[in-house]
C-alpha cells in the first residue's frame, strides 16, 4: 500500500513539474532524434538476442517501448513521406468535381473516443469544402457527433487561411444535430429530411435555415461524407442512402472498420474512403493542409516499427519455447 | 480556469485508466467507477431528452403527430415486464420491433451485401472492363481479380454447412479458411493502427494540451 | 416563396420572364433594351427542356432534363438555373427552386399524382436571364409495383421459400444434416475445467440489444452452457450492456436451471446490467475478469472495438476462451486471443445445432441454398464474362449478361 502511495505521489510530482516548471516546449533536433532512434533500435536488437538465448521479456517491457515510440516523435523533428492511395484520391477528386455552391451532407457518427482518428479527417474535409465554397449540412447519428462537428468547424474557422472567408451559419453551413433511430433516420431522410430534423443543433426551426429549407431529401444533396466509428455508420449509409436513394457518398472510417468498407468501395457503392489516421494524413497531403493527421503519422509509424519488432521477438520466443518443450525431460536448460 | 481544471481532471482520469497496464490498482478502480457511472447517467439523460421529450412530447403536443401515441403505447407495454403476472404482454411490442427490423434489414442486406456484391464479382478475369480484349489487364490486376473471385467462392464453400468438408469440397474450404485468415491478418493490422491512434490521441492530450510540452 | 437566396436583381429578371411568358406583357417586351446589352448580360437560354414522369414511384416525382445554356461553360457567367412550373390550366409560371450552374437535371418532388404540369428553366447571370421554351406537359402517375426490382423478388422468393421448406422439414422431424463445428466440441470441456478449478465462468453475450440476431444466438448458446453449468454446480456470471438483454439472460438462465432440475441454485444476480456505454462496459468487465479470475470465458454475440480488450484480458489470466461473432472486423482478435472461435455464420450454426430448433435449422439450410446460388453465379459469371467478351461468343455473352442483370439492384 505504501509503495502504491509513493508511486502516486511520484506521478503527481512529475505532473506538477511538467506543468509548472517546464514552461517551454521540448524540441529535439535532427541529430538528437537520429541518436534516439538508433538507441531504441539497438535495445530492440539486444532484446531479440536475449530472447534467442532463452531469456524472455514481460508484457510491461512491450508497453514501455510502445509508449516511448508513441511519445518521443512528438518532440522530434522528423518528416515522413506520405503516399496518397487511390481511394483517398477518389474522394478528393469527387469533392473537387463539385461546383461551388453544391450541397454536401456530412454525418458525424462517432464520439470523442474515436476523435484522434476521425477529427483530423473532419477538419480537412471542412477546410476543403470551405475552400471550394461548398455548402455544408452537418448531422449525427451518434449523440456526441454534432459536438465533434462543431469543434472541427470552429478549429477550421479560426485558422488564418480562412480568416478572409465570411463563412456564415445558416447560409453556408448548418448543424442539424443528433437524431436517434439509427438507420431508420436515414430511411426517413430519403423521403423528407425535415421530418427527422424539426430543429437544428441550436434549436432553430428547419424551415428558418436558408441553406436547408429548400432541401427536401437526398436528391437535393450533391455529395455526402460520412465519418463513422461503428454502428450506425458507413455500412448503414451505404445500404440505405446510397443503394436505395442513389446518394453519392464518400466515407472516413476508423481503421478498425475500414476493411469492412472495401467491398463497397470495389463495387462502386462508395466514392472514396479514408481509413484511420493513415487516411487522414493522406487526405491532408492531397489537400495540401498539413495538420494533426500528418503530425500523428510519425508516432504511428514509430509504434508500428516497434510492434513489428516485438512480433519478430514474440515469434522467436514462441518457436524456441516449442523447441524446448519437444526436447526430452532433463535436457531443458 | 474552468478549462484548466477540466484538463487536470481529464489527464488524471486518462492516467488512471492507463495505470491498468501495470496492474489493477485503486486509481484504476476509481476511474473505472467514474466512467461507468457517468456513461450510464449520460445515456439515460441523452435518451430521455431525445426520445421522450424531443420525439414523443414535442411531437405529440407541439406538432400534433398523434400516430406517435401508437409507439408510446407499445413502449408502455414493454414496461409490463416489470409486473411478473402480466409480463407476457411485453412480447407484443418486442415482436413488433423484431418484425419491423427484420423486414427492413432483409432488404438492405440482401440488396447491398448479397446482390450487389455477387454482381461485382461477376467480372472479366483477364481484362479491365467488359468488352476489352483478353489479357489487357496488368499482372497485378489479373492476380487481384483471380483472388477476389476465387476467394469469394472458396469463402462461401467454408460457410456451407450442408456438406461435410471432405475431398475436393474440403480442399476448397481449406483454401477458403486461408483466405479468411489472410483477411483477418489485414484487418488485425488495421486495428493495431487504430488502437495506436487512440493512444497517440491520449498522449497528445497529456503532453500537448495539458502539459504544453509539444512545440 | 420557397427560395429566399435569389439575388434581388435575379428575381427582378425572373419576374420579367414570368410576365413575358404569361402573355400579359406581349405588347410591351420587358427584356432589357438591346442597347444596354454591353452592360447587362443576357445569357442564351437552356434548350430541350423535357419533363418526364419518374417510373415506379408514388406519382410525386417529375424528372426534368435540359441542355444547359451555351454560355454555361464553367467561367462563372451563368450563376444558376431557376426552375419554374405551372399547372396546365394556369397562365403563370411560378418559381419553385433554383439549382447551381452546370446542372442539367432537376427532380421535382412536390408534384401531385394525376395533375398535369409544364416547366420552364431560366438561366440567370449577373443582371440578366435567359428563359427556355416551356416543356411539353407531363402528368405524374403512381405505379403499384416496381418491376425493375423483380429479379430481387425472384431470388428473395427462392431463398425465403427454401427457408420455409426446410423449417417445415425440420418440424416434421426429418433429420437435417449440419457439418461439425470445431469450436462447439470445446464447450463441455471448458465448463468442466472451471468446475475442477472451482472458479467461475464468464459469459458475455455481446454488447448489442435483442434486435441483433447475434445477441439472440449468444443467448441460445448461453441456454445450453447454463444447463451444463447447473449440472456441474459451477458459478456463472453474465454481465450485459443492455437492459433487455439482462432480462432475456435471466430468463434463459432460469429456464436452463429449471431444465437441469436445480431451480433453487438459480440466482437473478447471475446476469447483471453494467452500462450501455461501450468502453464503460469494457472497463467494468475487464475489472471483473482480473478480480474474479474466471477459468473459462465465453464471448458469443455482437462485438465491436471491445473484442480484443476483453479477449486479451481473459488471455492474460490464463482462462480458456471461446469467442464468436459475425462482425468480420472483430473476428481476427478472437482468432488470435481465444482458444476456439466461431467464425461468422458458425455462431448461428452453433446456435441452431445446439438448440435443434426447427426455425434456426431451417434458416441455416435455406441460406445454404442462397450460398449455392451465389457460388454458381460467381463461377459461371466470371467464366462466361471472360470467355464471352474475349472471343465474342454471343451465346456465352448472353449468359454473362443474364447473370449480371439477375443480380443488379437498380
Amino acid at each position: 500500500m505504501l509503495k502504491q502511495i509513493l508511486v502516486y505521489a511520484l506521478i503527481l510530482a512529475l505532473s506538477l513539474i511538467g506543468y509548472f516548471v517546464i514552461t517551454e516546449p521540448i524540441i529535439l533536433g535532427p541529430t538528437a532524434s537520429m541518436v534516439i532512434i538508433i538507441l531504441i533500435a539497438l535495445v530492440l536488437l539486444y532484446i531479440l538476442v536475449r530472447t534467442i538465448m532463452g531469456s524472455f521479456v514481460g508484457r510491461r517491457t512491450v508497453f514501455t517501448f510502445v509508449a516511448i515510440a508513441v511519445i518521443l516523435p512528438f518532440f522530434m523533428t522528423v518528416d515522413q513521406p506520405i503516399k496518397v492511395s487511390p481511394e483517398v484520391q477518389q474522394l478528393y477528386d469527387a469533392v473537387m468535381a463539385l461546383r461551388p455552391g453544391s450541397k454536401v451532407l456530412v454525418s458525424f457518427d462517432y464520439d470523442p473516443p474515436s476523435a484522434p482518428e476521425l477529427q483530423p479527417m473532419a477538419e480537412s474535409f471542412f477546410a476543403l469544402c470551405i475552400e471550394r465554397d461548398l455548402k455544408i449540412i452537418i448531422m449525427g447519428l451518434w449523440p456526441q457527433g454534432p459536438q465533434q462537428a462543431d469543434l472541427a468547424m470552429q478549429t477550421i474557422l479560426r485558422e488564418e487561411a480562412f480568416a478572409g472567408k465570411s463563412w456564415k451559419y445558416g447560409t453556408d453551413y448548418v448543424n442539424l444535430g443528433f437524431q436517434s433511430g439509427n438507420e431508420f433516420v436515414i430511411q426517413r431522410m430519403g423521403g423528407e429530411i425535415g421530418s427527422m430534423f424539426h430543429n437544428d443543433f441550436y434549436g432553430t426551426p428547419y424551415d428558418s435555415l436558408p441553406l436547408v429549407r429548400n432541401i427536401k431529401n437526398f436528391s437535393n444533396i450533391d455529395f455526402s461524407f460520412n465519418l463513422s466509428a461503428g454502428y450506425p455508420g458507413s455500412v448503414e449509409w451505404v445500404q440505405v442512402a446510397v443503394d436505395r436513394y442513389g446518394l453519392k457518398m464518400g466515407a472516413g472510417n476508423t481503421a478498425v472498420q475500414a476493411p469492412q468498407m472495401y467491398p463497397y468501395l470495389r463495387a462502386g457503392q462508395l466514392t472514396g474512403l479514408l481509413g484511420g489516421l493513415n487516411g487522414a494524413a493522406e487526405f491532408e497531403k492531397v489537400t495540401g493542409r498539413k495538420a494533426k493527421g500528418t503530425r500523428f503519422m510519425v508516432s504511428q509509424s514509430f509504434s508500428h516499427v516497434v510492434v513489428i519488432a516485438f512480433i519478430i521477438i514474440g515469434n522467436a520466443a514462441f518457436f524456441l519455447g516449442e523447441k524446448r518443450r519437444k526436447k526430452p525431460e532433463g535436457e531443458t536448460s | 480556469m474552468e478549462q484548466q481544471i477540466g484538463l487536470w481532471v481529464g489527464a488524471f482520469l486518462t492516467m488512471g485508466i492507463i495505470s491498468f497496464l501495470y496492474k489493477d490498482n485503486p486509481w484504476y478502480k476509481l476511474t473505472e467507477a467514474i466512467f461507468v457511472g457517468i456513461s450510464a447517467g449520460y445515456w439515460f439523460v441523452a435518451l430521455f431528452w431525445d426520445n421522450i421529450v424531443g420525439k414523443f412530447w414535442i411531437g405529440v403536443f407541439d406538432r400534433g403527430d398523434y400516430y406517435l401515441l401508437v409507439g408510446a403505447v407499445l413502449g408502455l407495454l414493454m414496461l409490463m415486464r416489470l409486473a411478473p403476472k402480466i409480463g407476457w404482454i411485453s412480447r407484443w411490442p418486442l415482436s413488433f420491433v423484431v418484425g419491423a427490423i427484420s423486414g427492413f434489414y432483409l432488404l438492405n442486406y440482401f440488396s447491398s451485401n448479397v446482390m450487389l456484391q455477387v454482381q461485382s464479382t461477376i467480372m472479366p478475369l483477364f481484362s479491365p472492363q467488359f468488352n476489352d480484349p483478353l489479357f489487357t489487364s496488368s499482372a497485378g490486376n489479373i492476380i487481384s481479380n483471380l483472388f477476389i473471385a476465387g476467394g469469394t467462392f472458396t469463402g462461401l464453400v467454408y460457410f456451407f454447412f450442408s456438406k461435410e468438408h471432405k475431398g475436393a469440397f474440403g480442399g476448397a474450404a481449406k483454401i477458403g479458411i486461408w483466405v479468411i485468415m489472410i483477411t483477418f491478418g489485414a484487418s488485425f493490422g488495421y486495428t493495431v493502427m487504430s488502437r495506436m491512434s487512440l493512444l497517440i490521441g491520449r498522449m497528445y492530450f497529456i503532453f500537448g494540451e495539458w502539459l504544453n510540452l509539444i512545440g | 416563396m420557397r427560395n429566399s437566396r435569389v439575388k434581388v436583381n435575379g428575381l427582378f429578371f425572373v419576374l420579367i420572364s414570368v410576365f413575358f411568358y404569361s402573355g400579359l406583357s406581349a405588347e410591351e417586351p420587358l427584356i432589357p433594351n438591346p442597347e444596354d446589352t454591353t452592360k447587362i448580360c443576357i445569357p442564351r437560354p437552356p434548350t430541350n427542356v423535357l419533363a418526364t414522369d419518374a417510373v415506379y414511384d408514388k406519382g410525386n416525382v417529375v424528372n426534368l432534363n435540359w441542355v444547359p445554356s451555351p454560355d454555361d461553360n464553367g467561367d462563372g457567367k451563368i450563376l444558376q438555373y431557376q426552375i419554374l412550373r405551372r399547372l396546365e390550366n394556369d397562365s403563370v409560371f411560378a418559381l419553385i427552386d433554383s439549382v447551381i450552374a452546370g446542372t442539367a437535371f432537376y427532380k421535382d418532388e412536390t408534384v401531385e399524382s394525376g395533375q398535369t404540369y409544364q416547366y420552364m428553366v431560366v438561366a440567370i447571370c449577373d443582371g440578366g436571364s435567359g428563359p427556355s421554351e416551356p416543356s411539353p406537359p407531363v402528368t405524374p402517375d403512381m405505379e403499384w409495383l416496381n418491376f425493375a426490382l423483380s429479379n430481387i423478388f425472384v431470388i428473395g422468393l427462392l431463398i425465403c421459400g427454401s427457408v420455409i421448406y426446410f423449417i417445415g422439414k425440420a418440424k416434421s422431424g426429418r433429420p437435417l444434416f449440419i457439418r461439425k463445428i470445431a469450436g462447439l466440441e470445446a464447450v463441455d470441456e471448458a465448463i468442466g475445467r472451471a468446475t475442477e478449478m472451482g472458479r467461475p465462468i464468464l459469459y458475455v453475450p455481446g454488447i448489442q440489444d435483442m434486435d441483433d440476431v447475434q445477441t439472440i444466438a449468444g443467448l441460445t448458446i448461453l441456454g445450453r452452457v447454463a444447463r451444463v453449468v447447473a449440472d456441474y454446480d459451477t458459478k456463472i456470471k453474465v454481465p450485459v450492456s443492455r437492459s433487455l438483454v439482462m432480462t432475456a439472460s435471466r430468463e434463459t438462465l432460469k429456464a436452463a436451471y429449471m431444465a437441469a432440475g436445480r431451480p433453487d441454485a438459480f440466482n437473478e444476480n447471475m446476469a447483471q446490467y453494467i452500462t450501455d456505454e461501450q468502453f464503460g462496459y469494457v472497463a467494468a468487465v475487464d475489472g471483473m475478469i482480473i478480480r474474479e479470475r474466471p477459468a473459462t470465458t465465453f464471448f458469443l454475440g455482437a462485438f465491436f472495438a471491445e473484442s480484443l480488450i476483453l479477449a486479451e484480458t481473459g488471455n492474460s489470466i490464463g482462462a480458456i476462451q471461446i469467442g464468436g461473432t459475425a462482425n468480420p472486423a472483430q473476428l481476427p482478435f478472437f482468432v488470435a486471443a481465444c482458444d476456439f472461435t466461431l467464425i461468422g455464420e458458425e455462431l448461428f450454426a452453433a446456435s441452431a445445432y445446439l438448440s435443434g430448433e426447427p426455425r434456426q435449422l431451417g434458416s441455416l439450410k435455406g441460406q445454404d441454398v442462397g450460398k449455392a446460388l451465389a457460388m454458381i453465379a460467381i463461377v459461371l459469371g466470371a467464366i462466361t464474362t471472360t470467355i464471352g467478351q474475349a472471343w465474342n461468343f454471343e451465346f456465352i455473352s448472353a449468359i454473362a449478361d443474364l447473370l449480371n442483370s439477375l443480380f443488379r439492384t437498380n
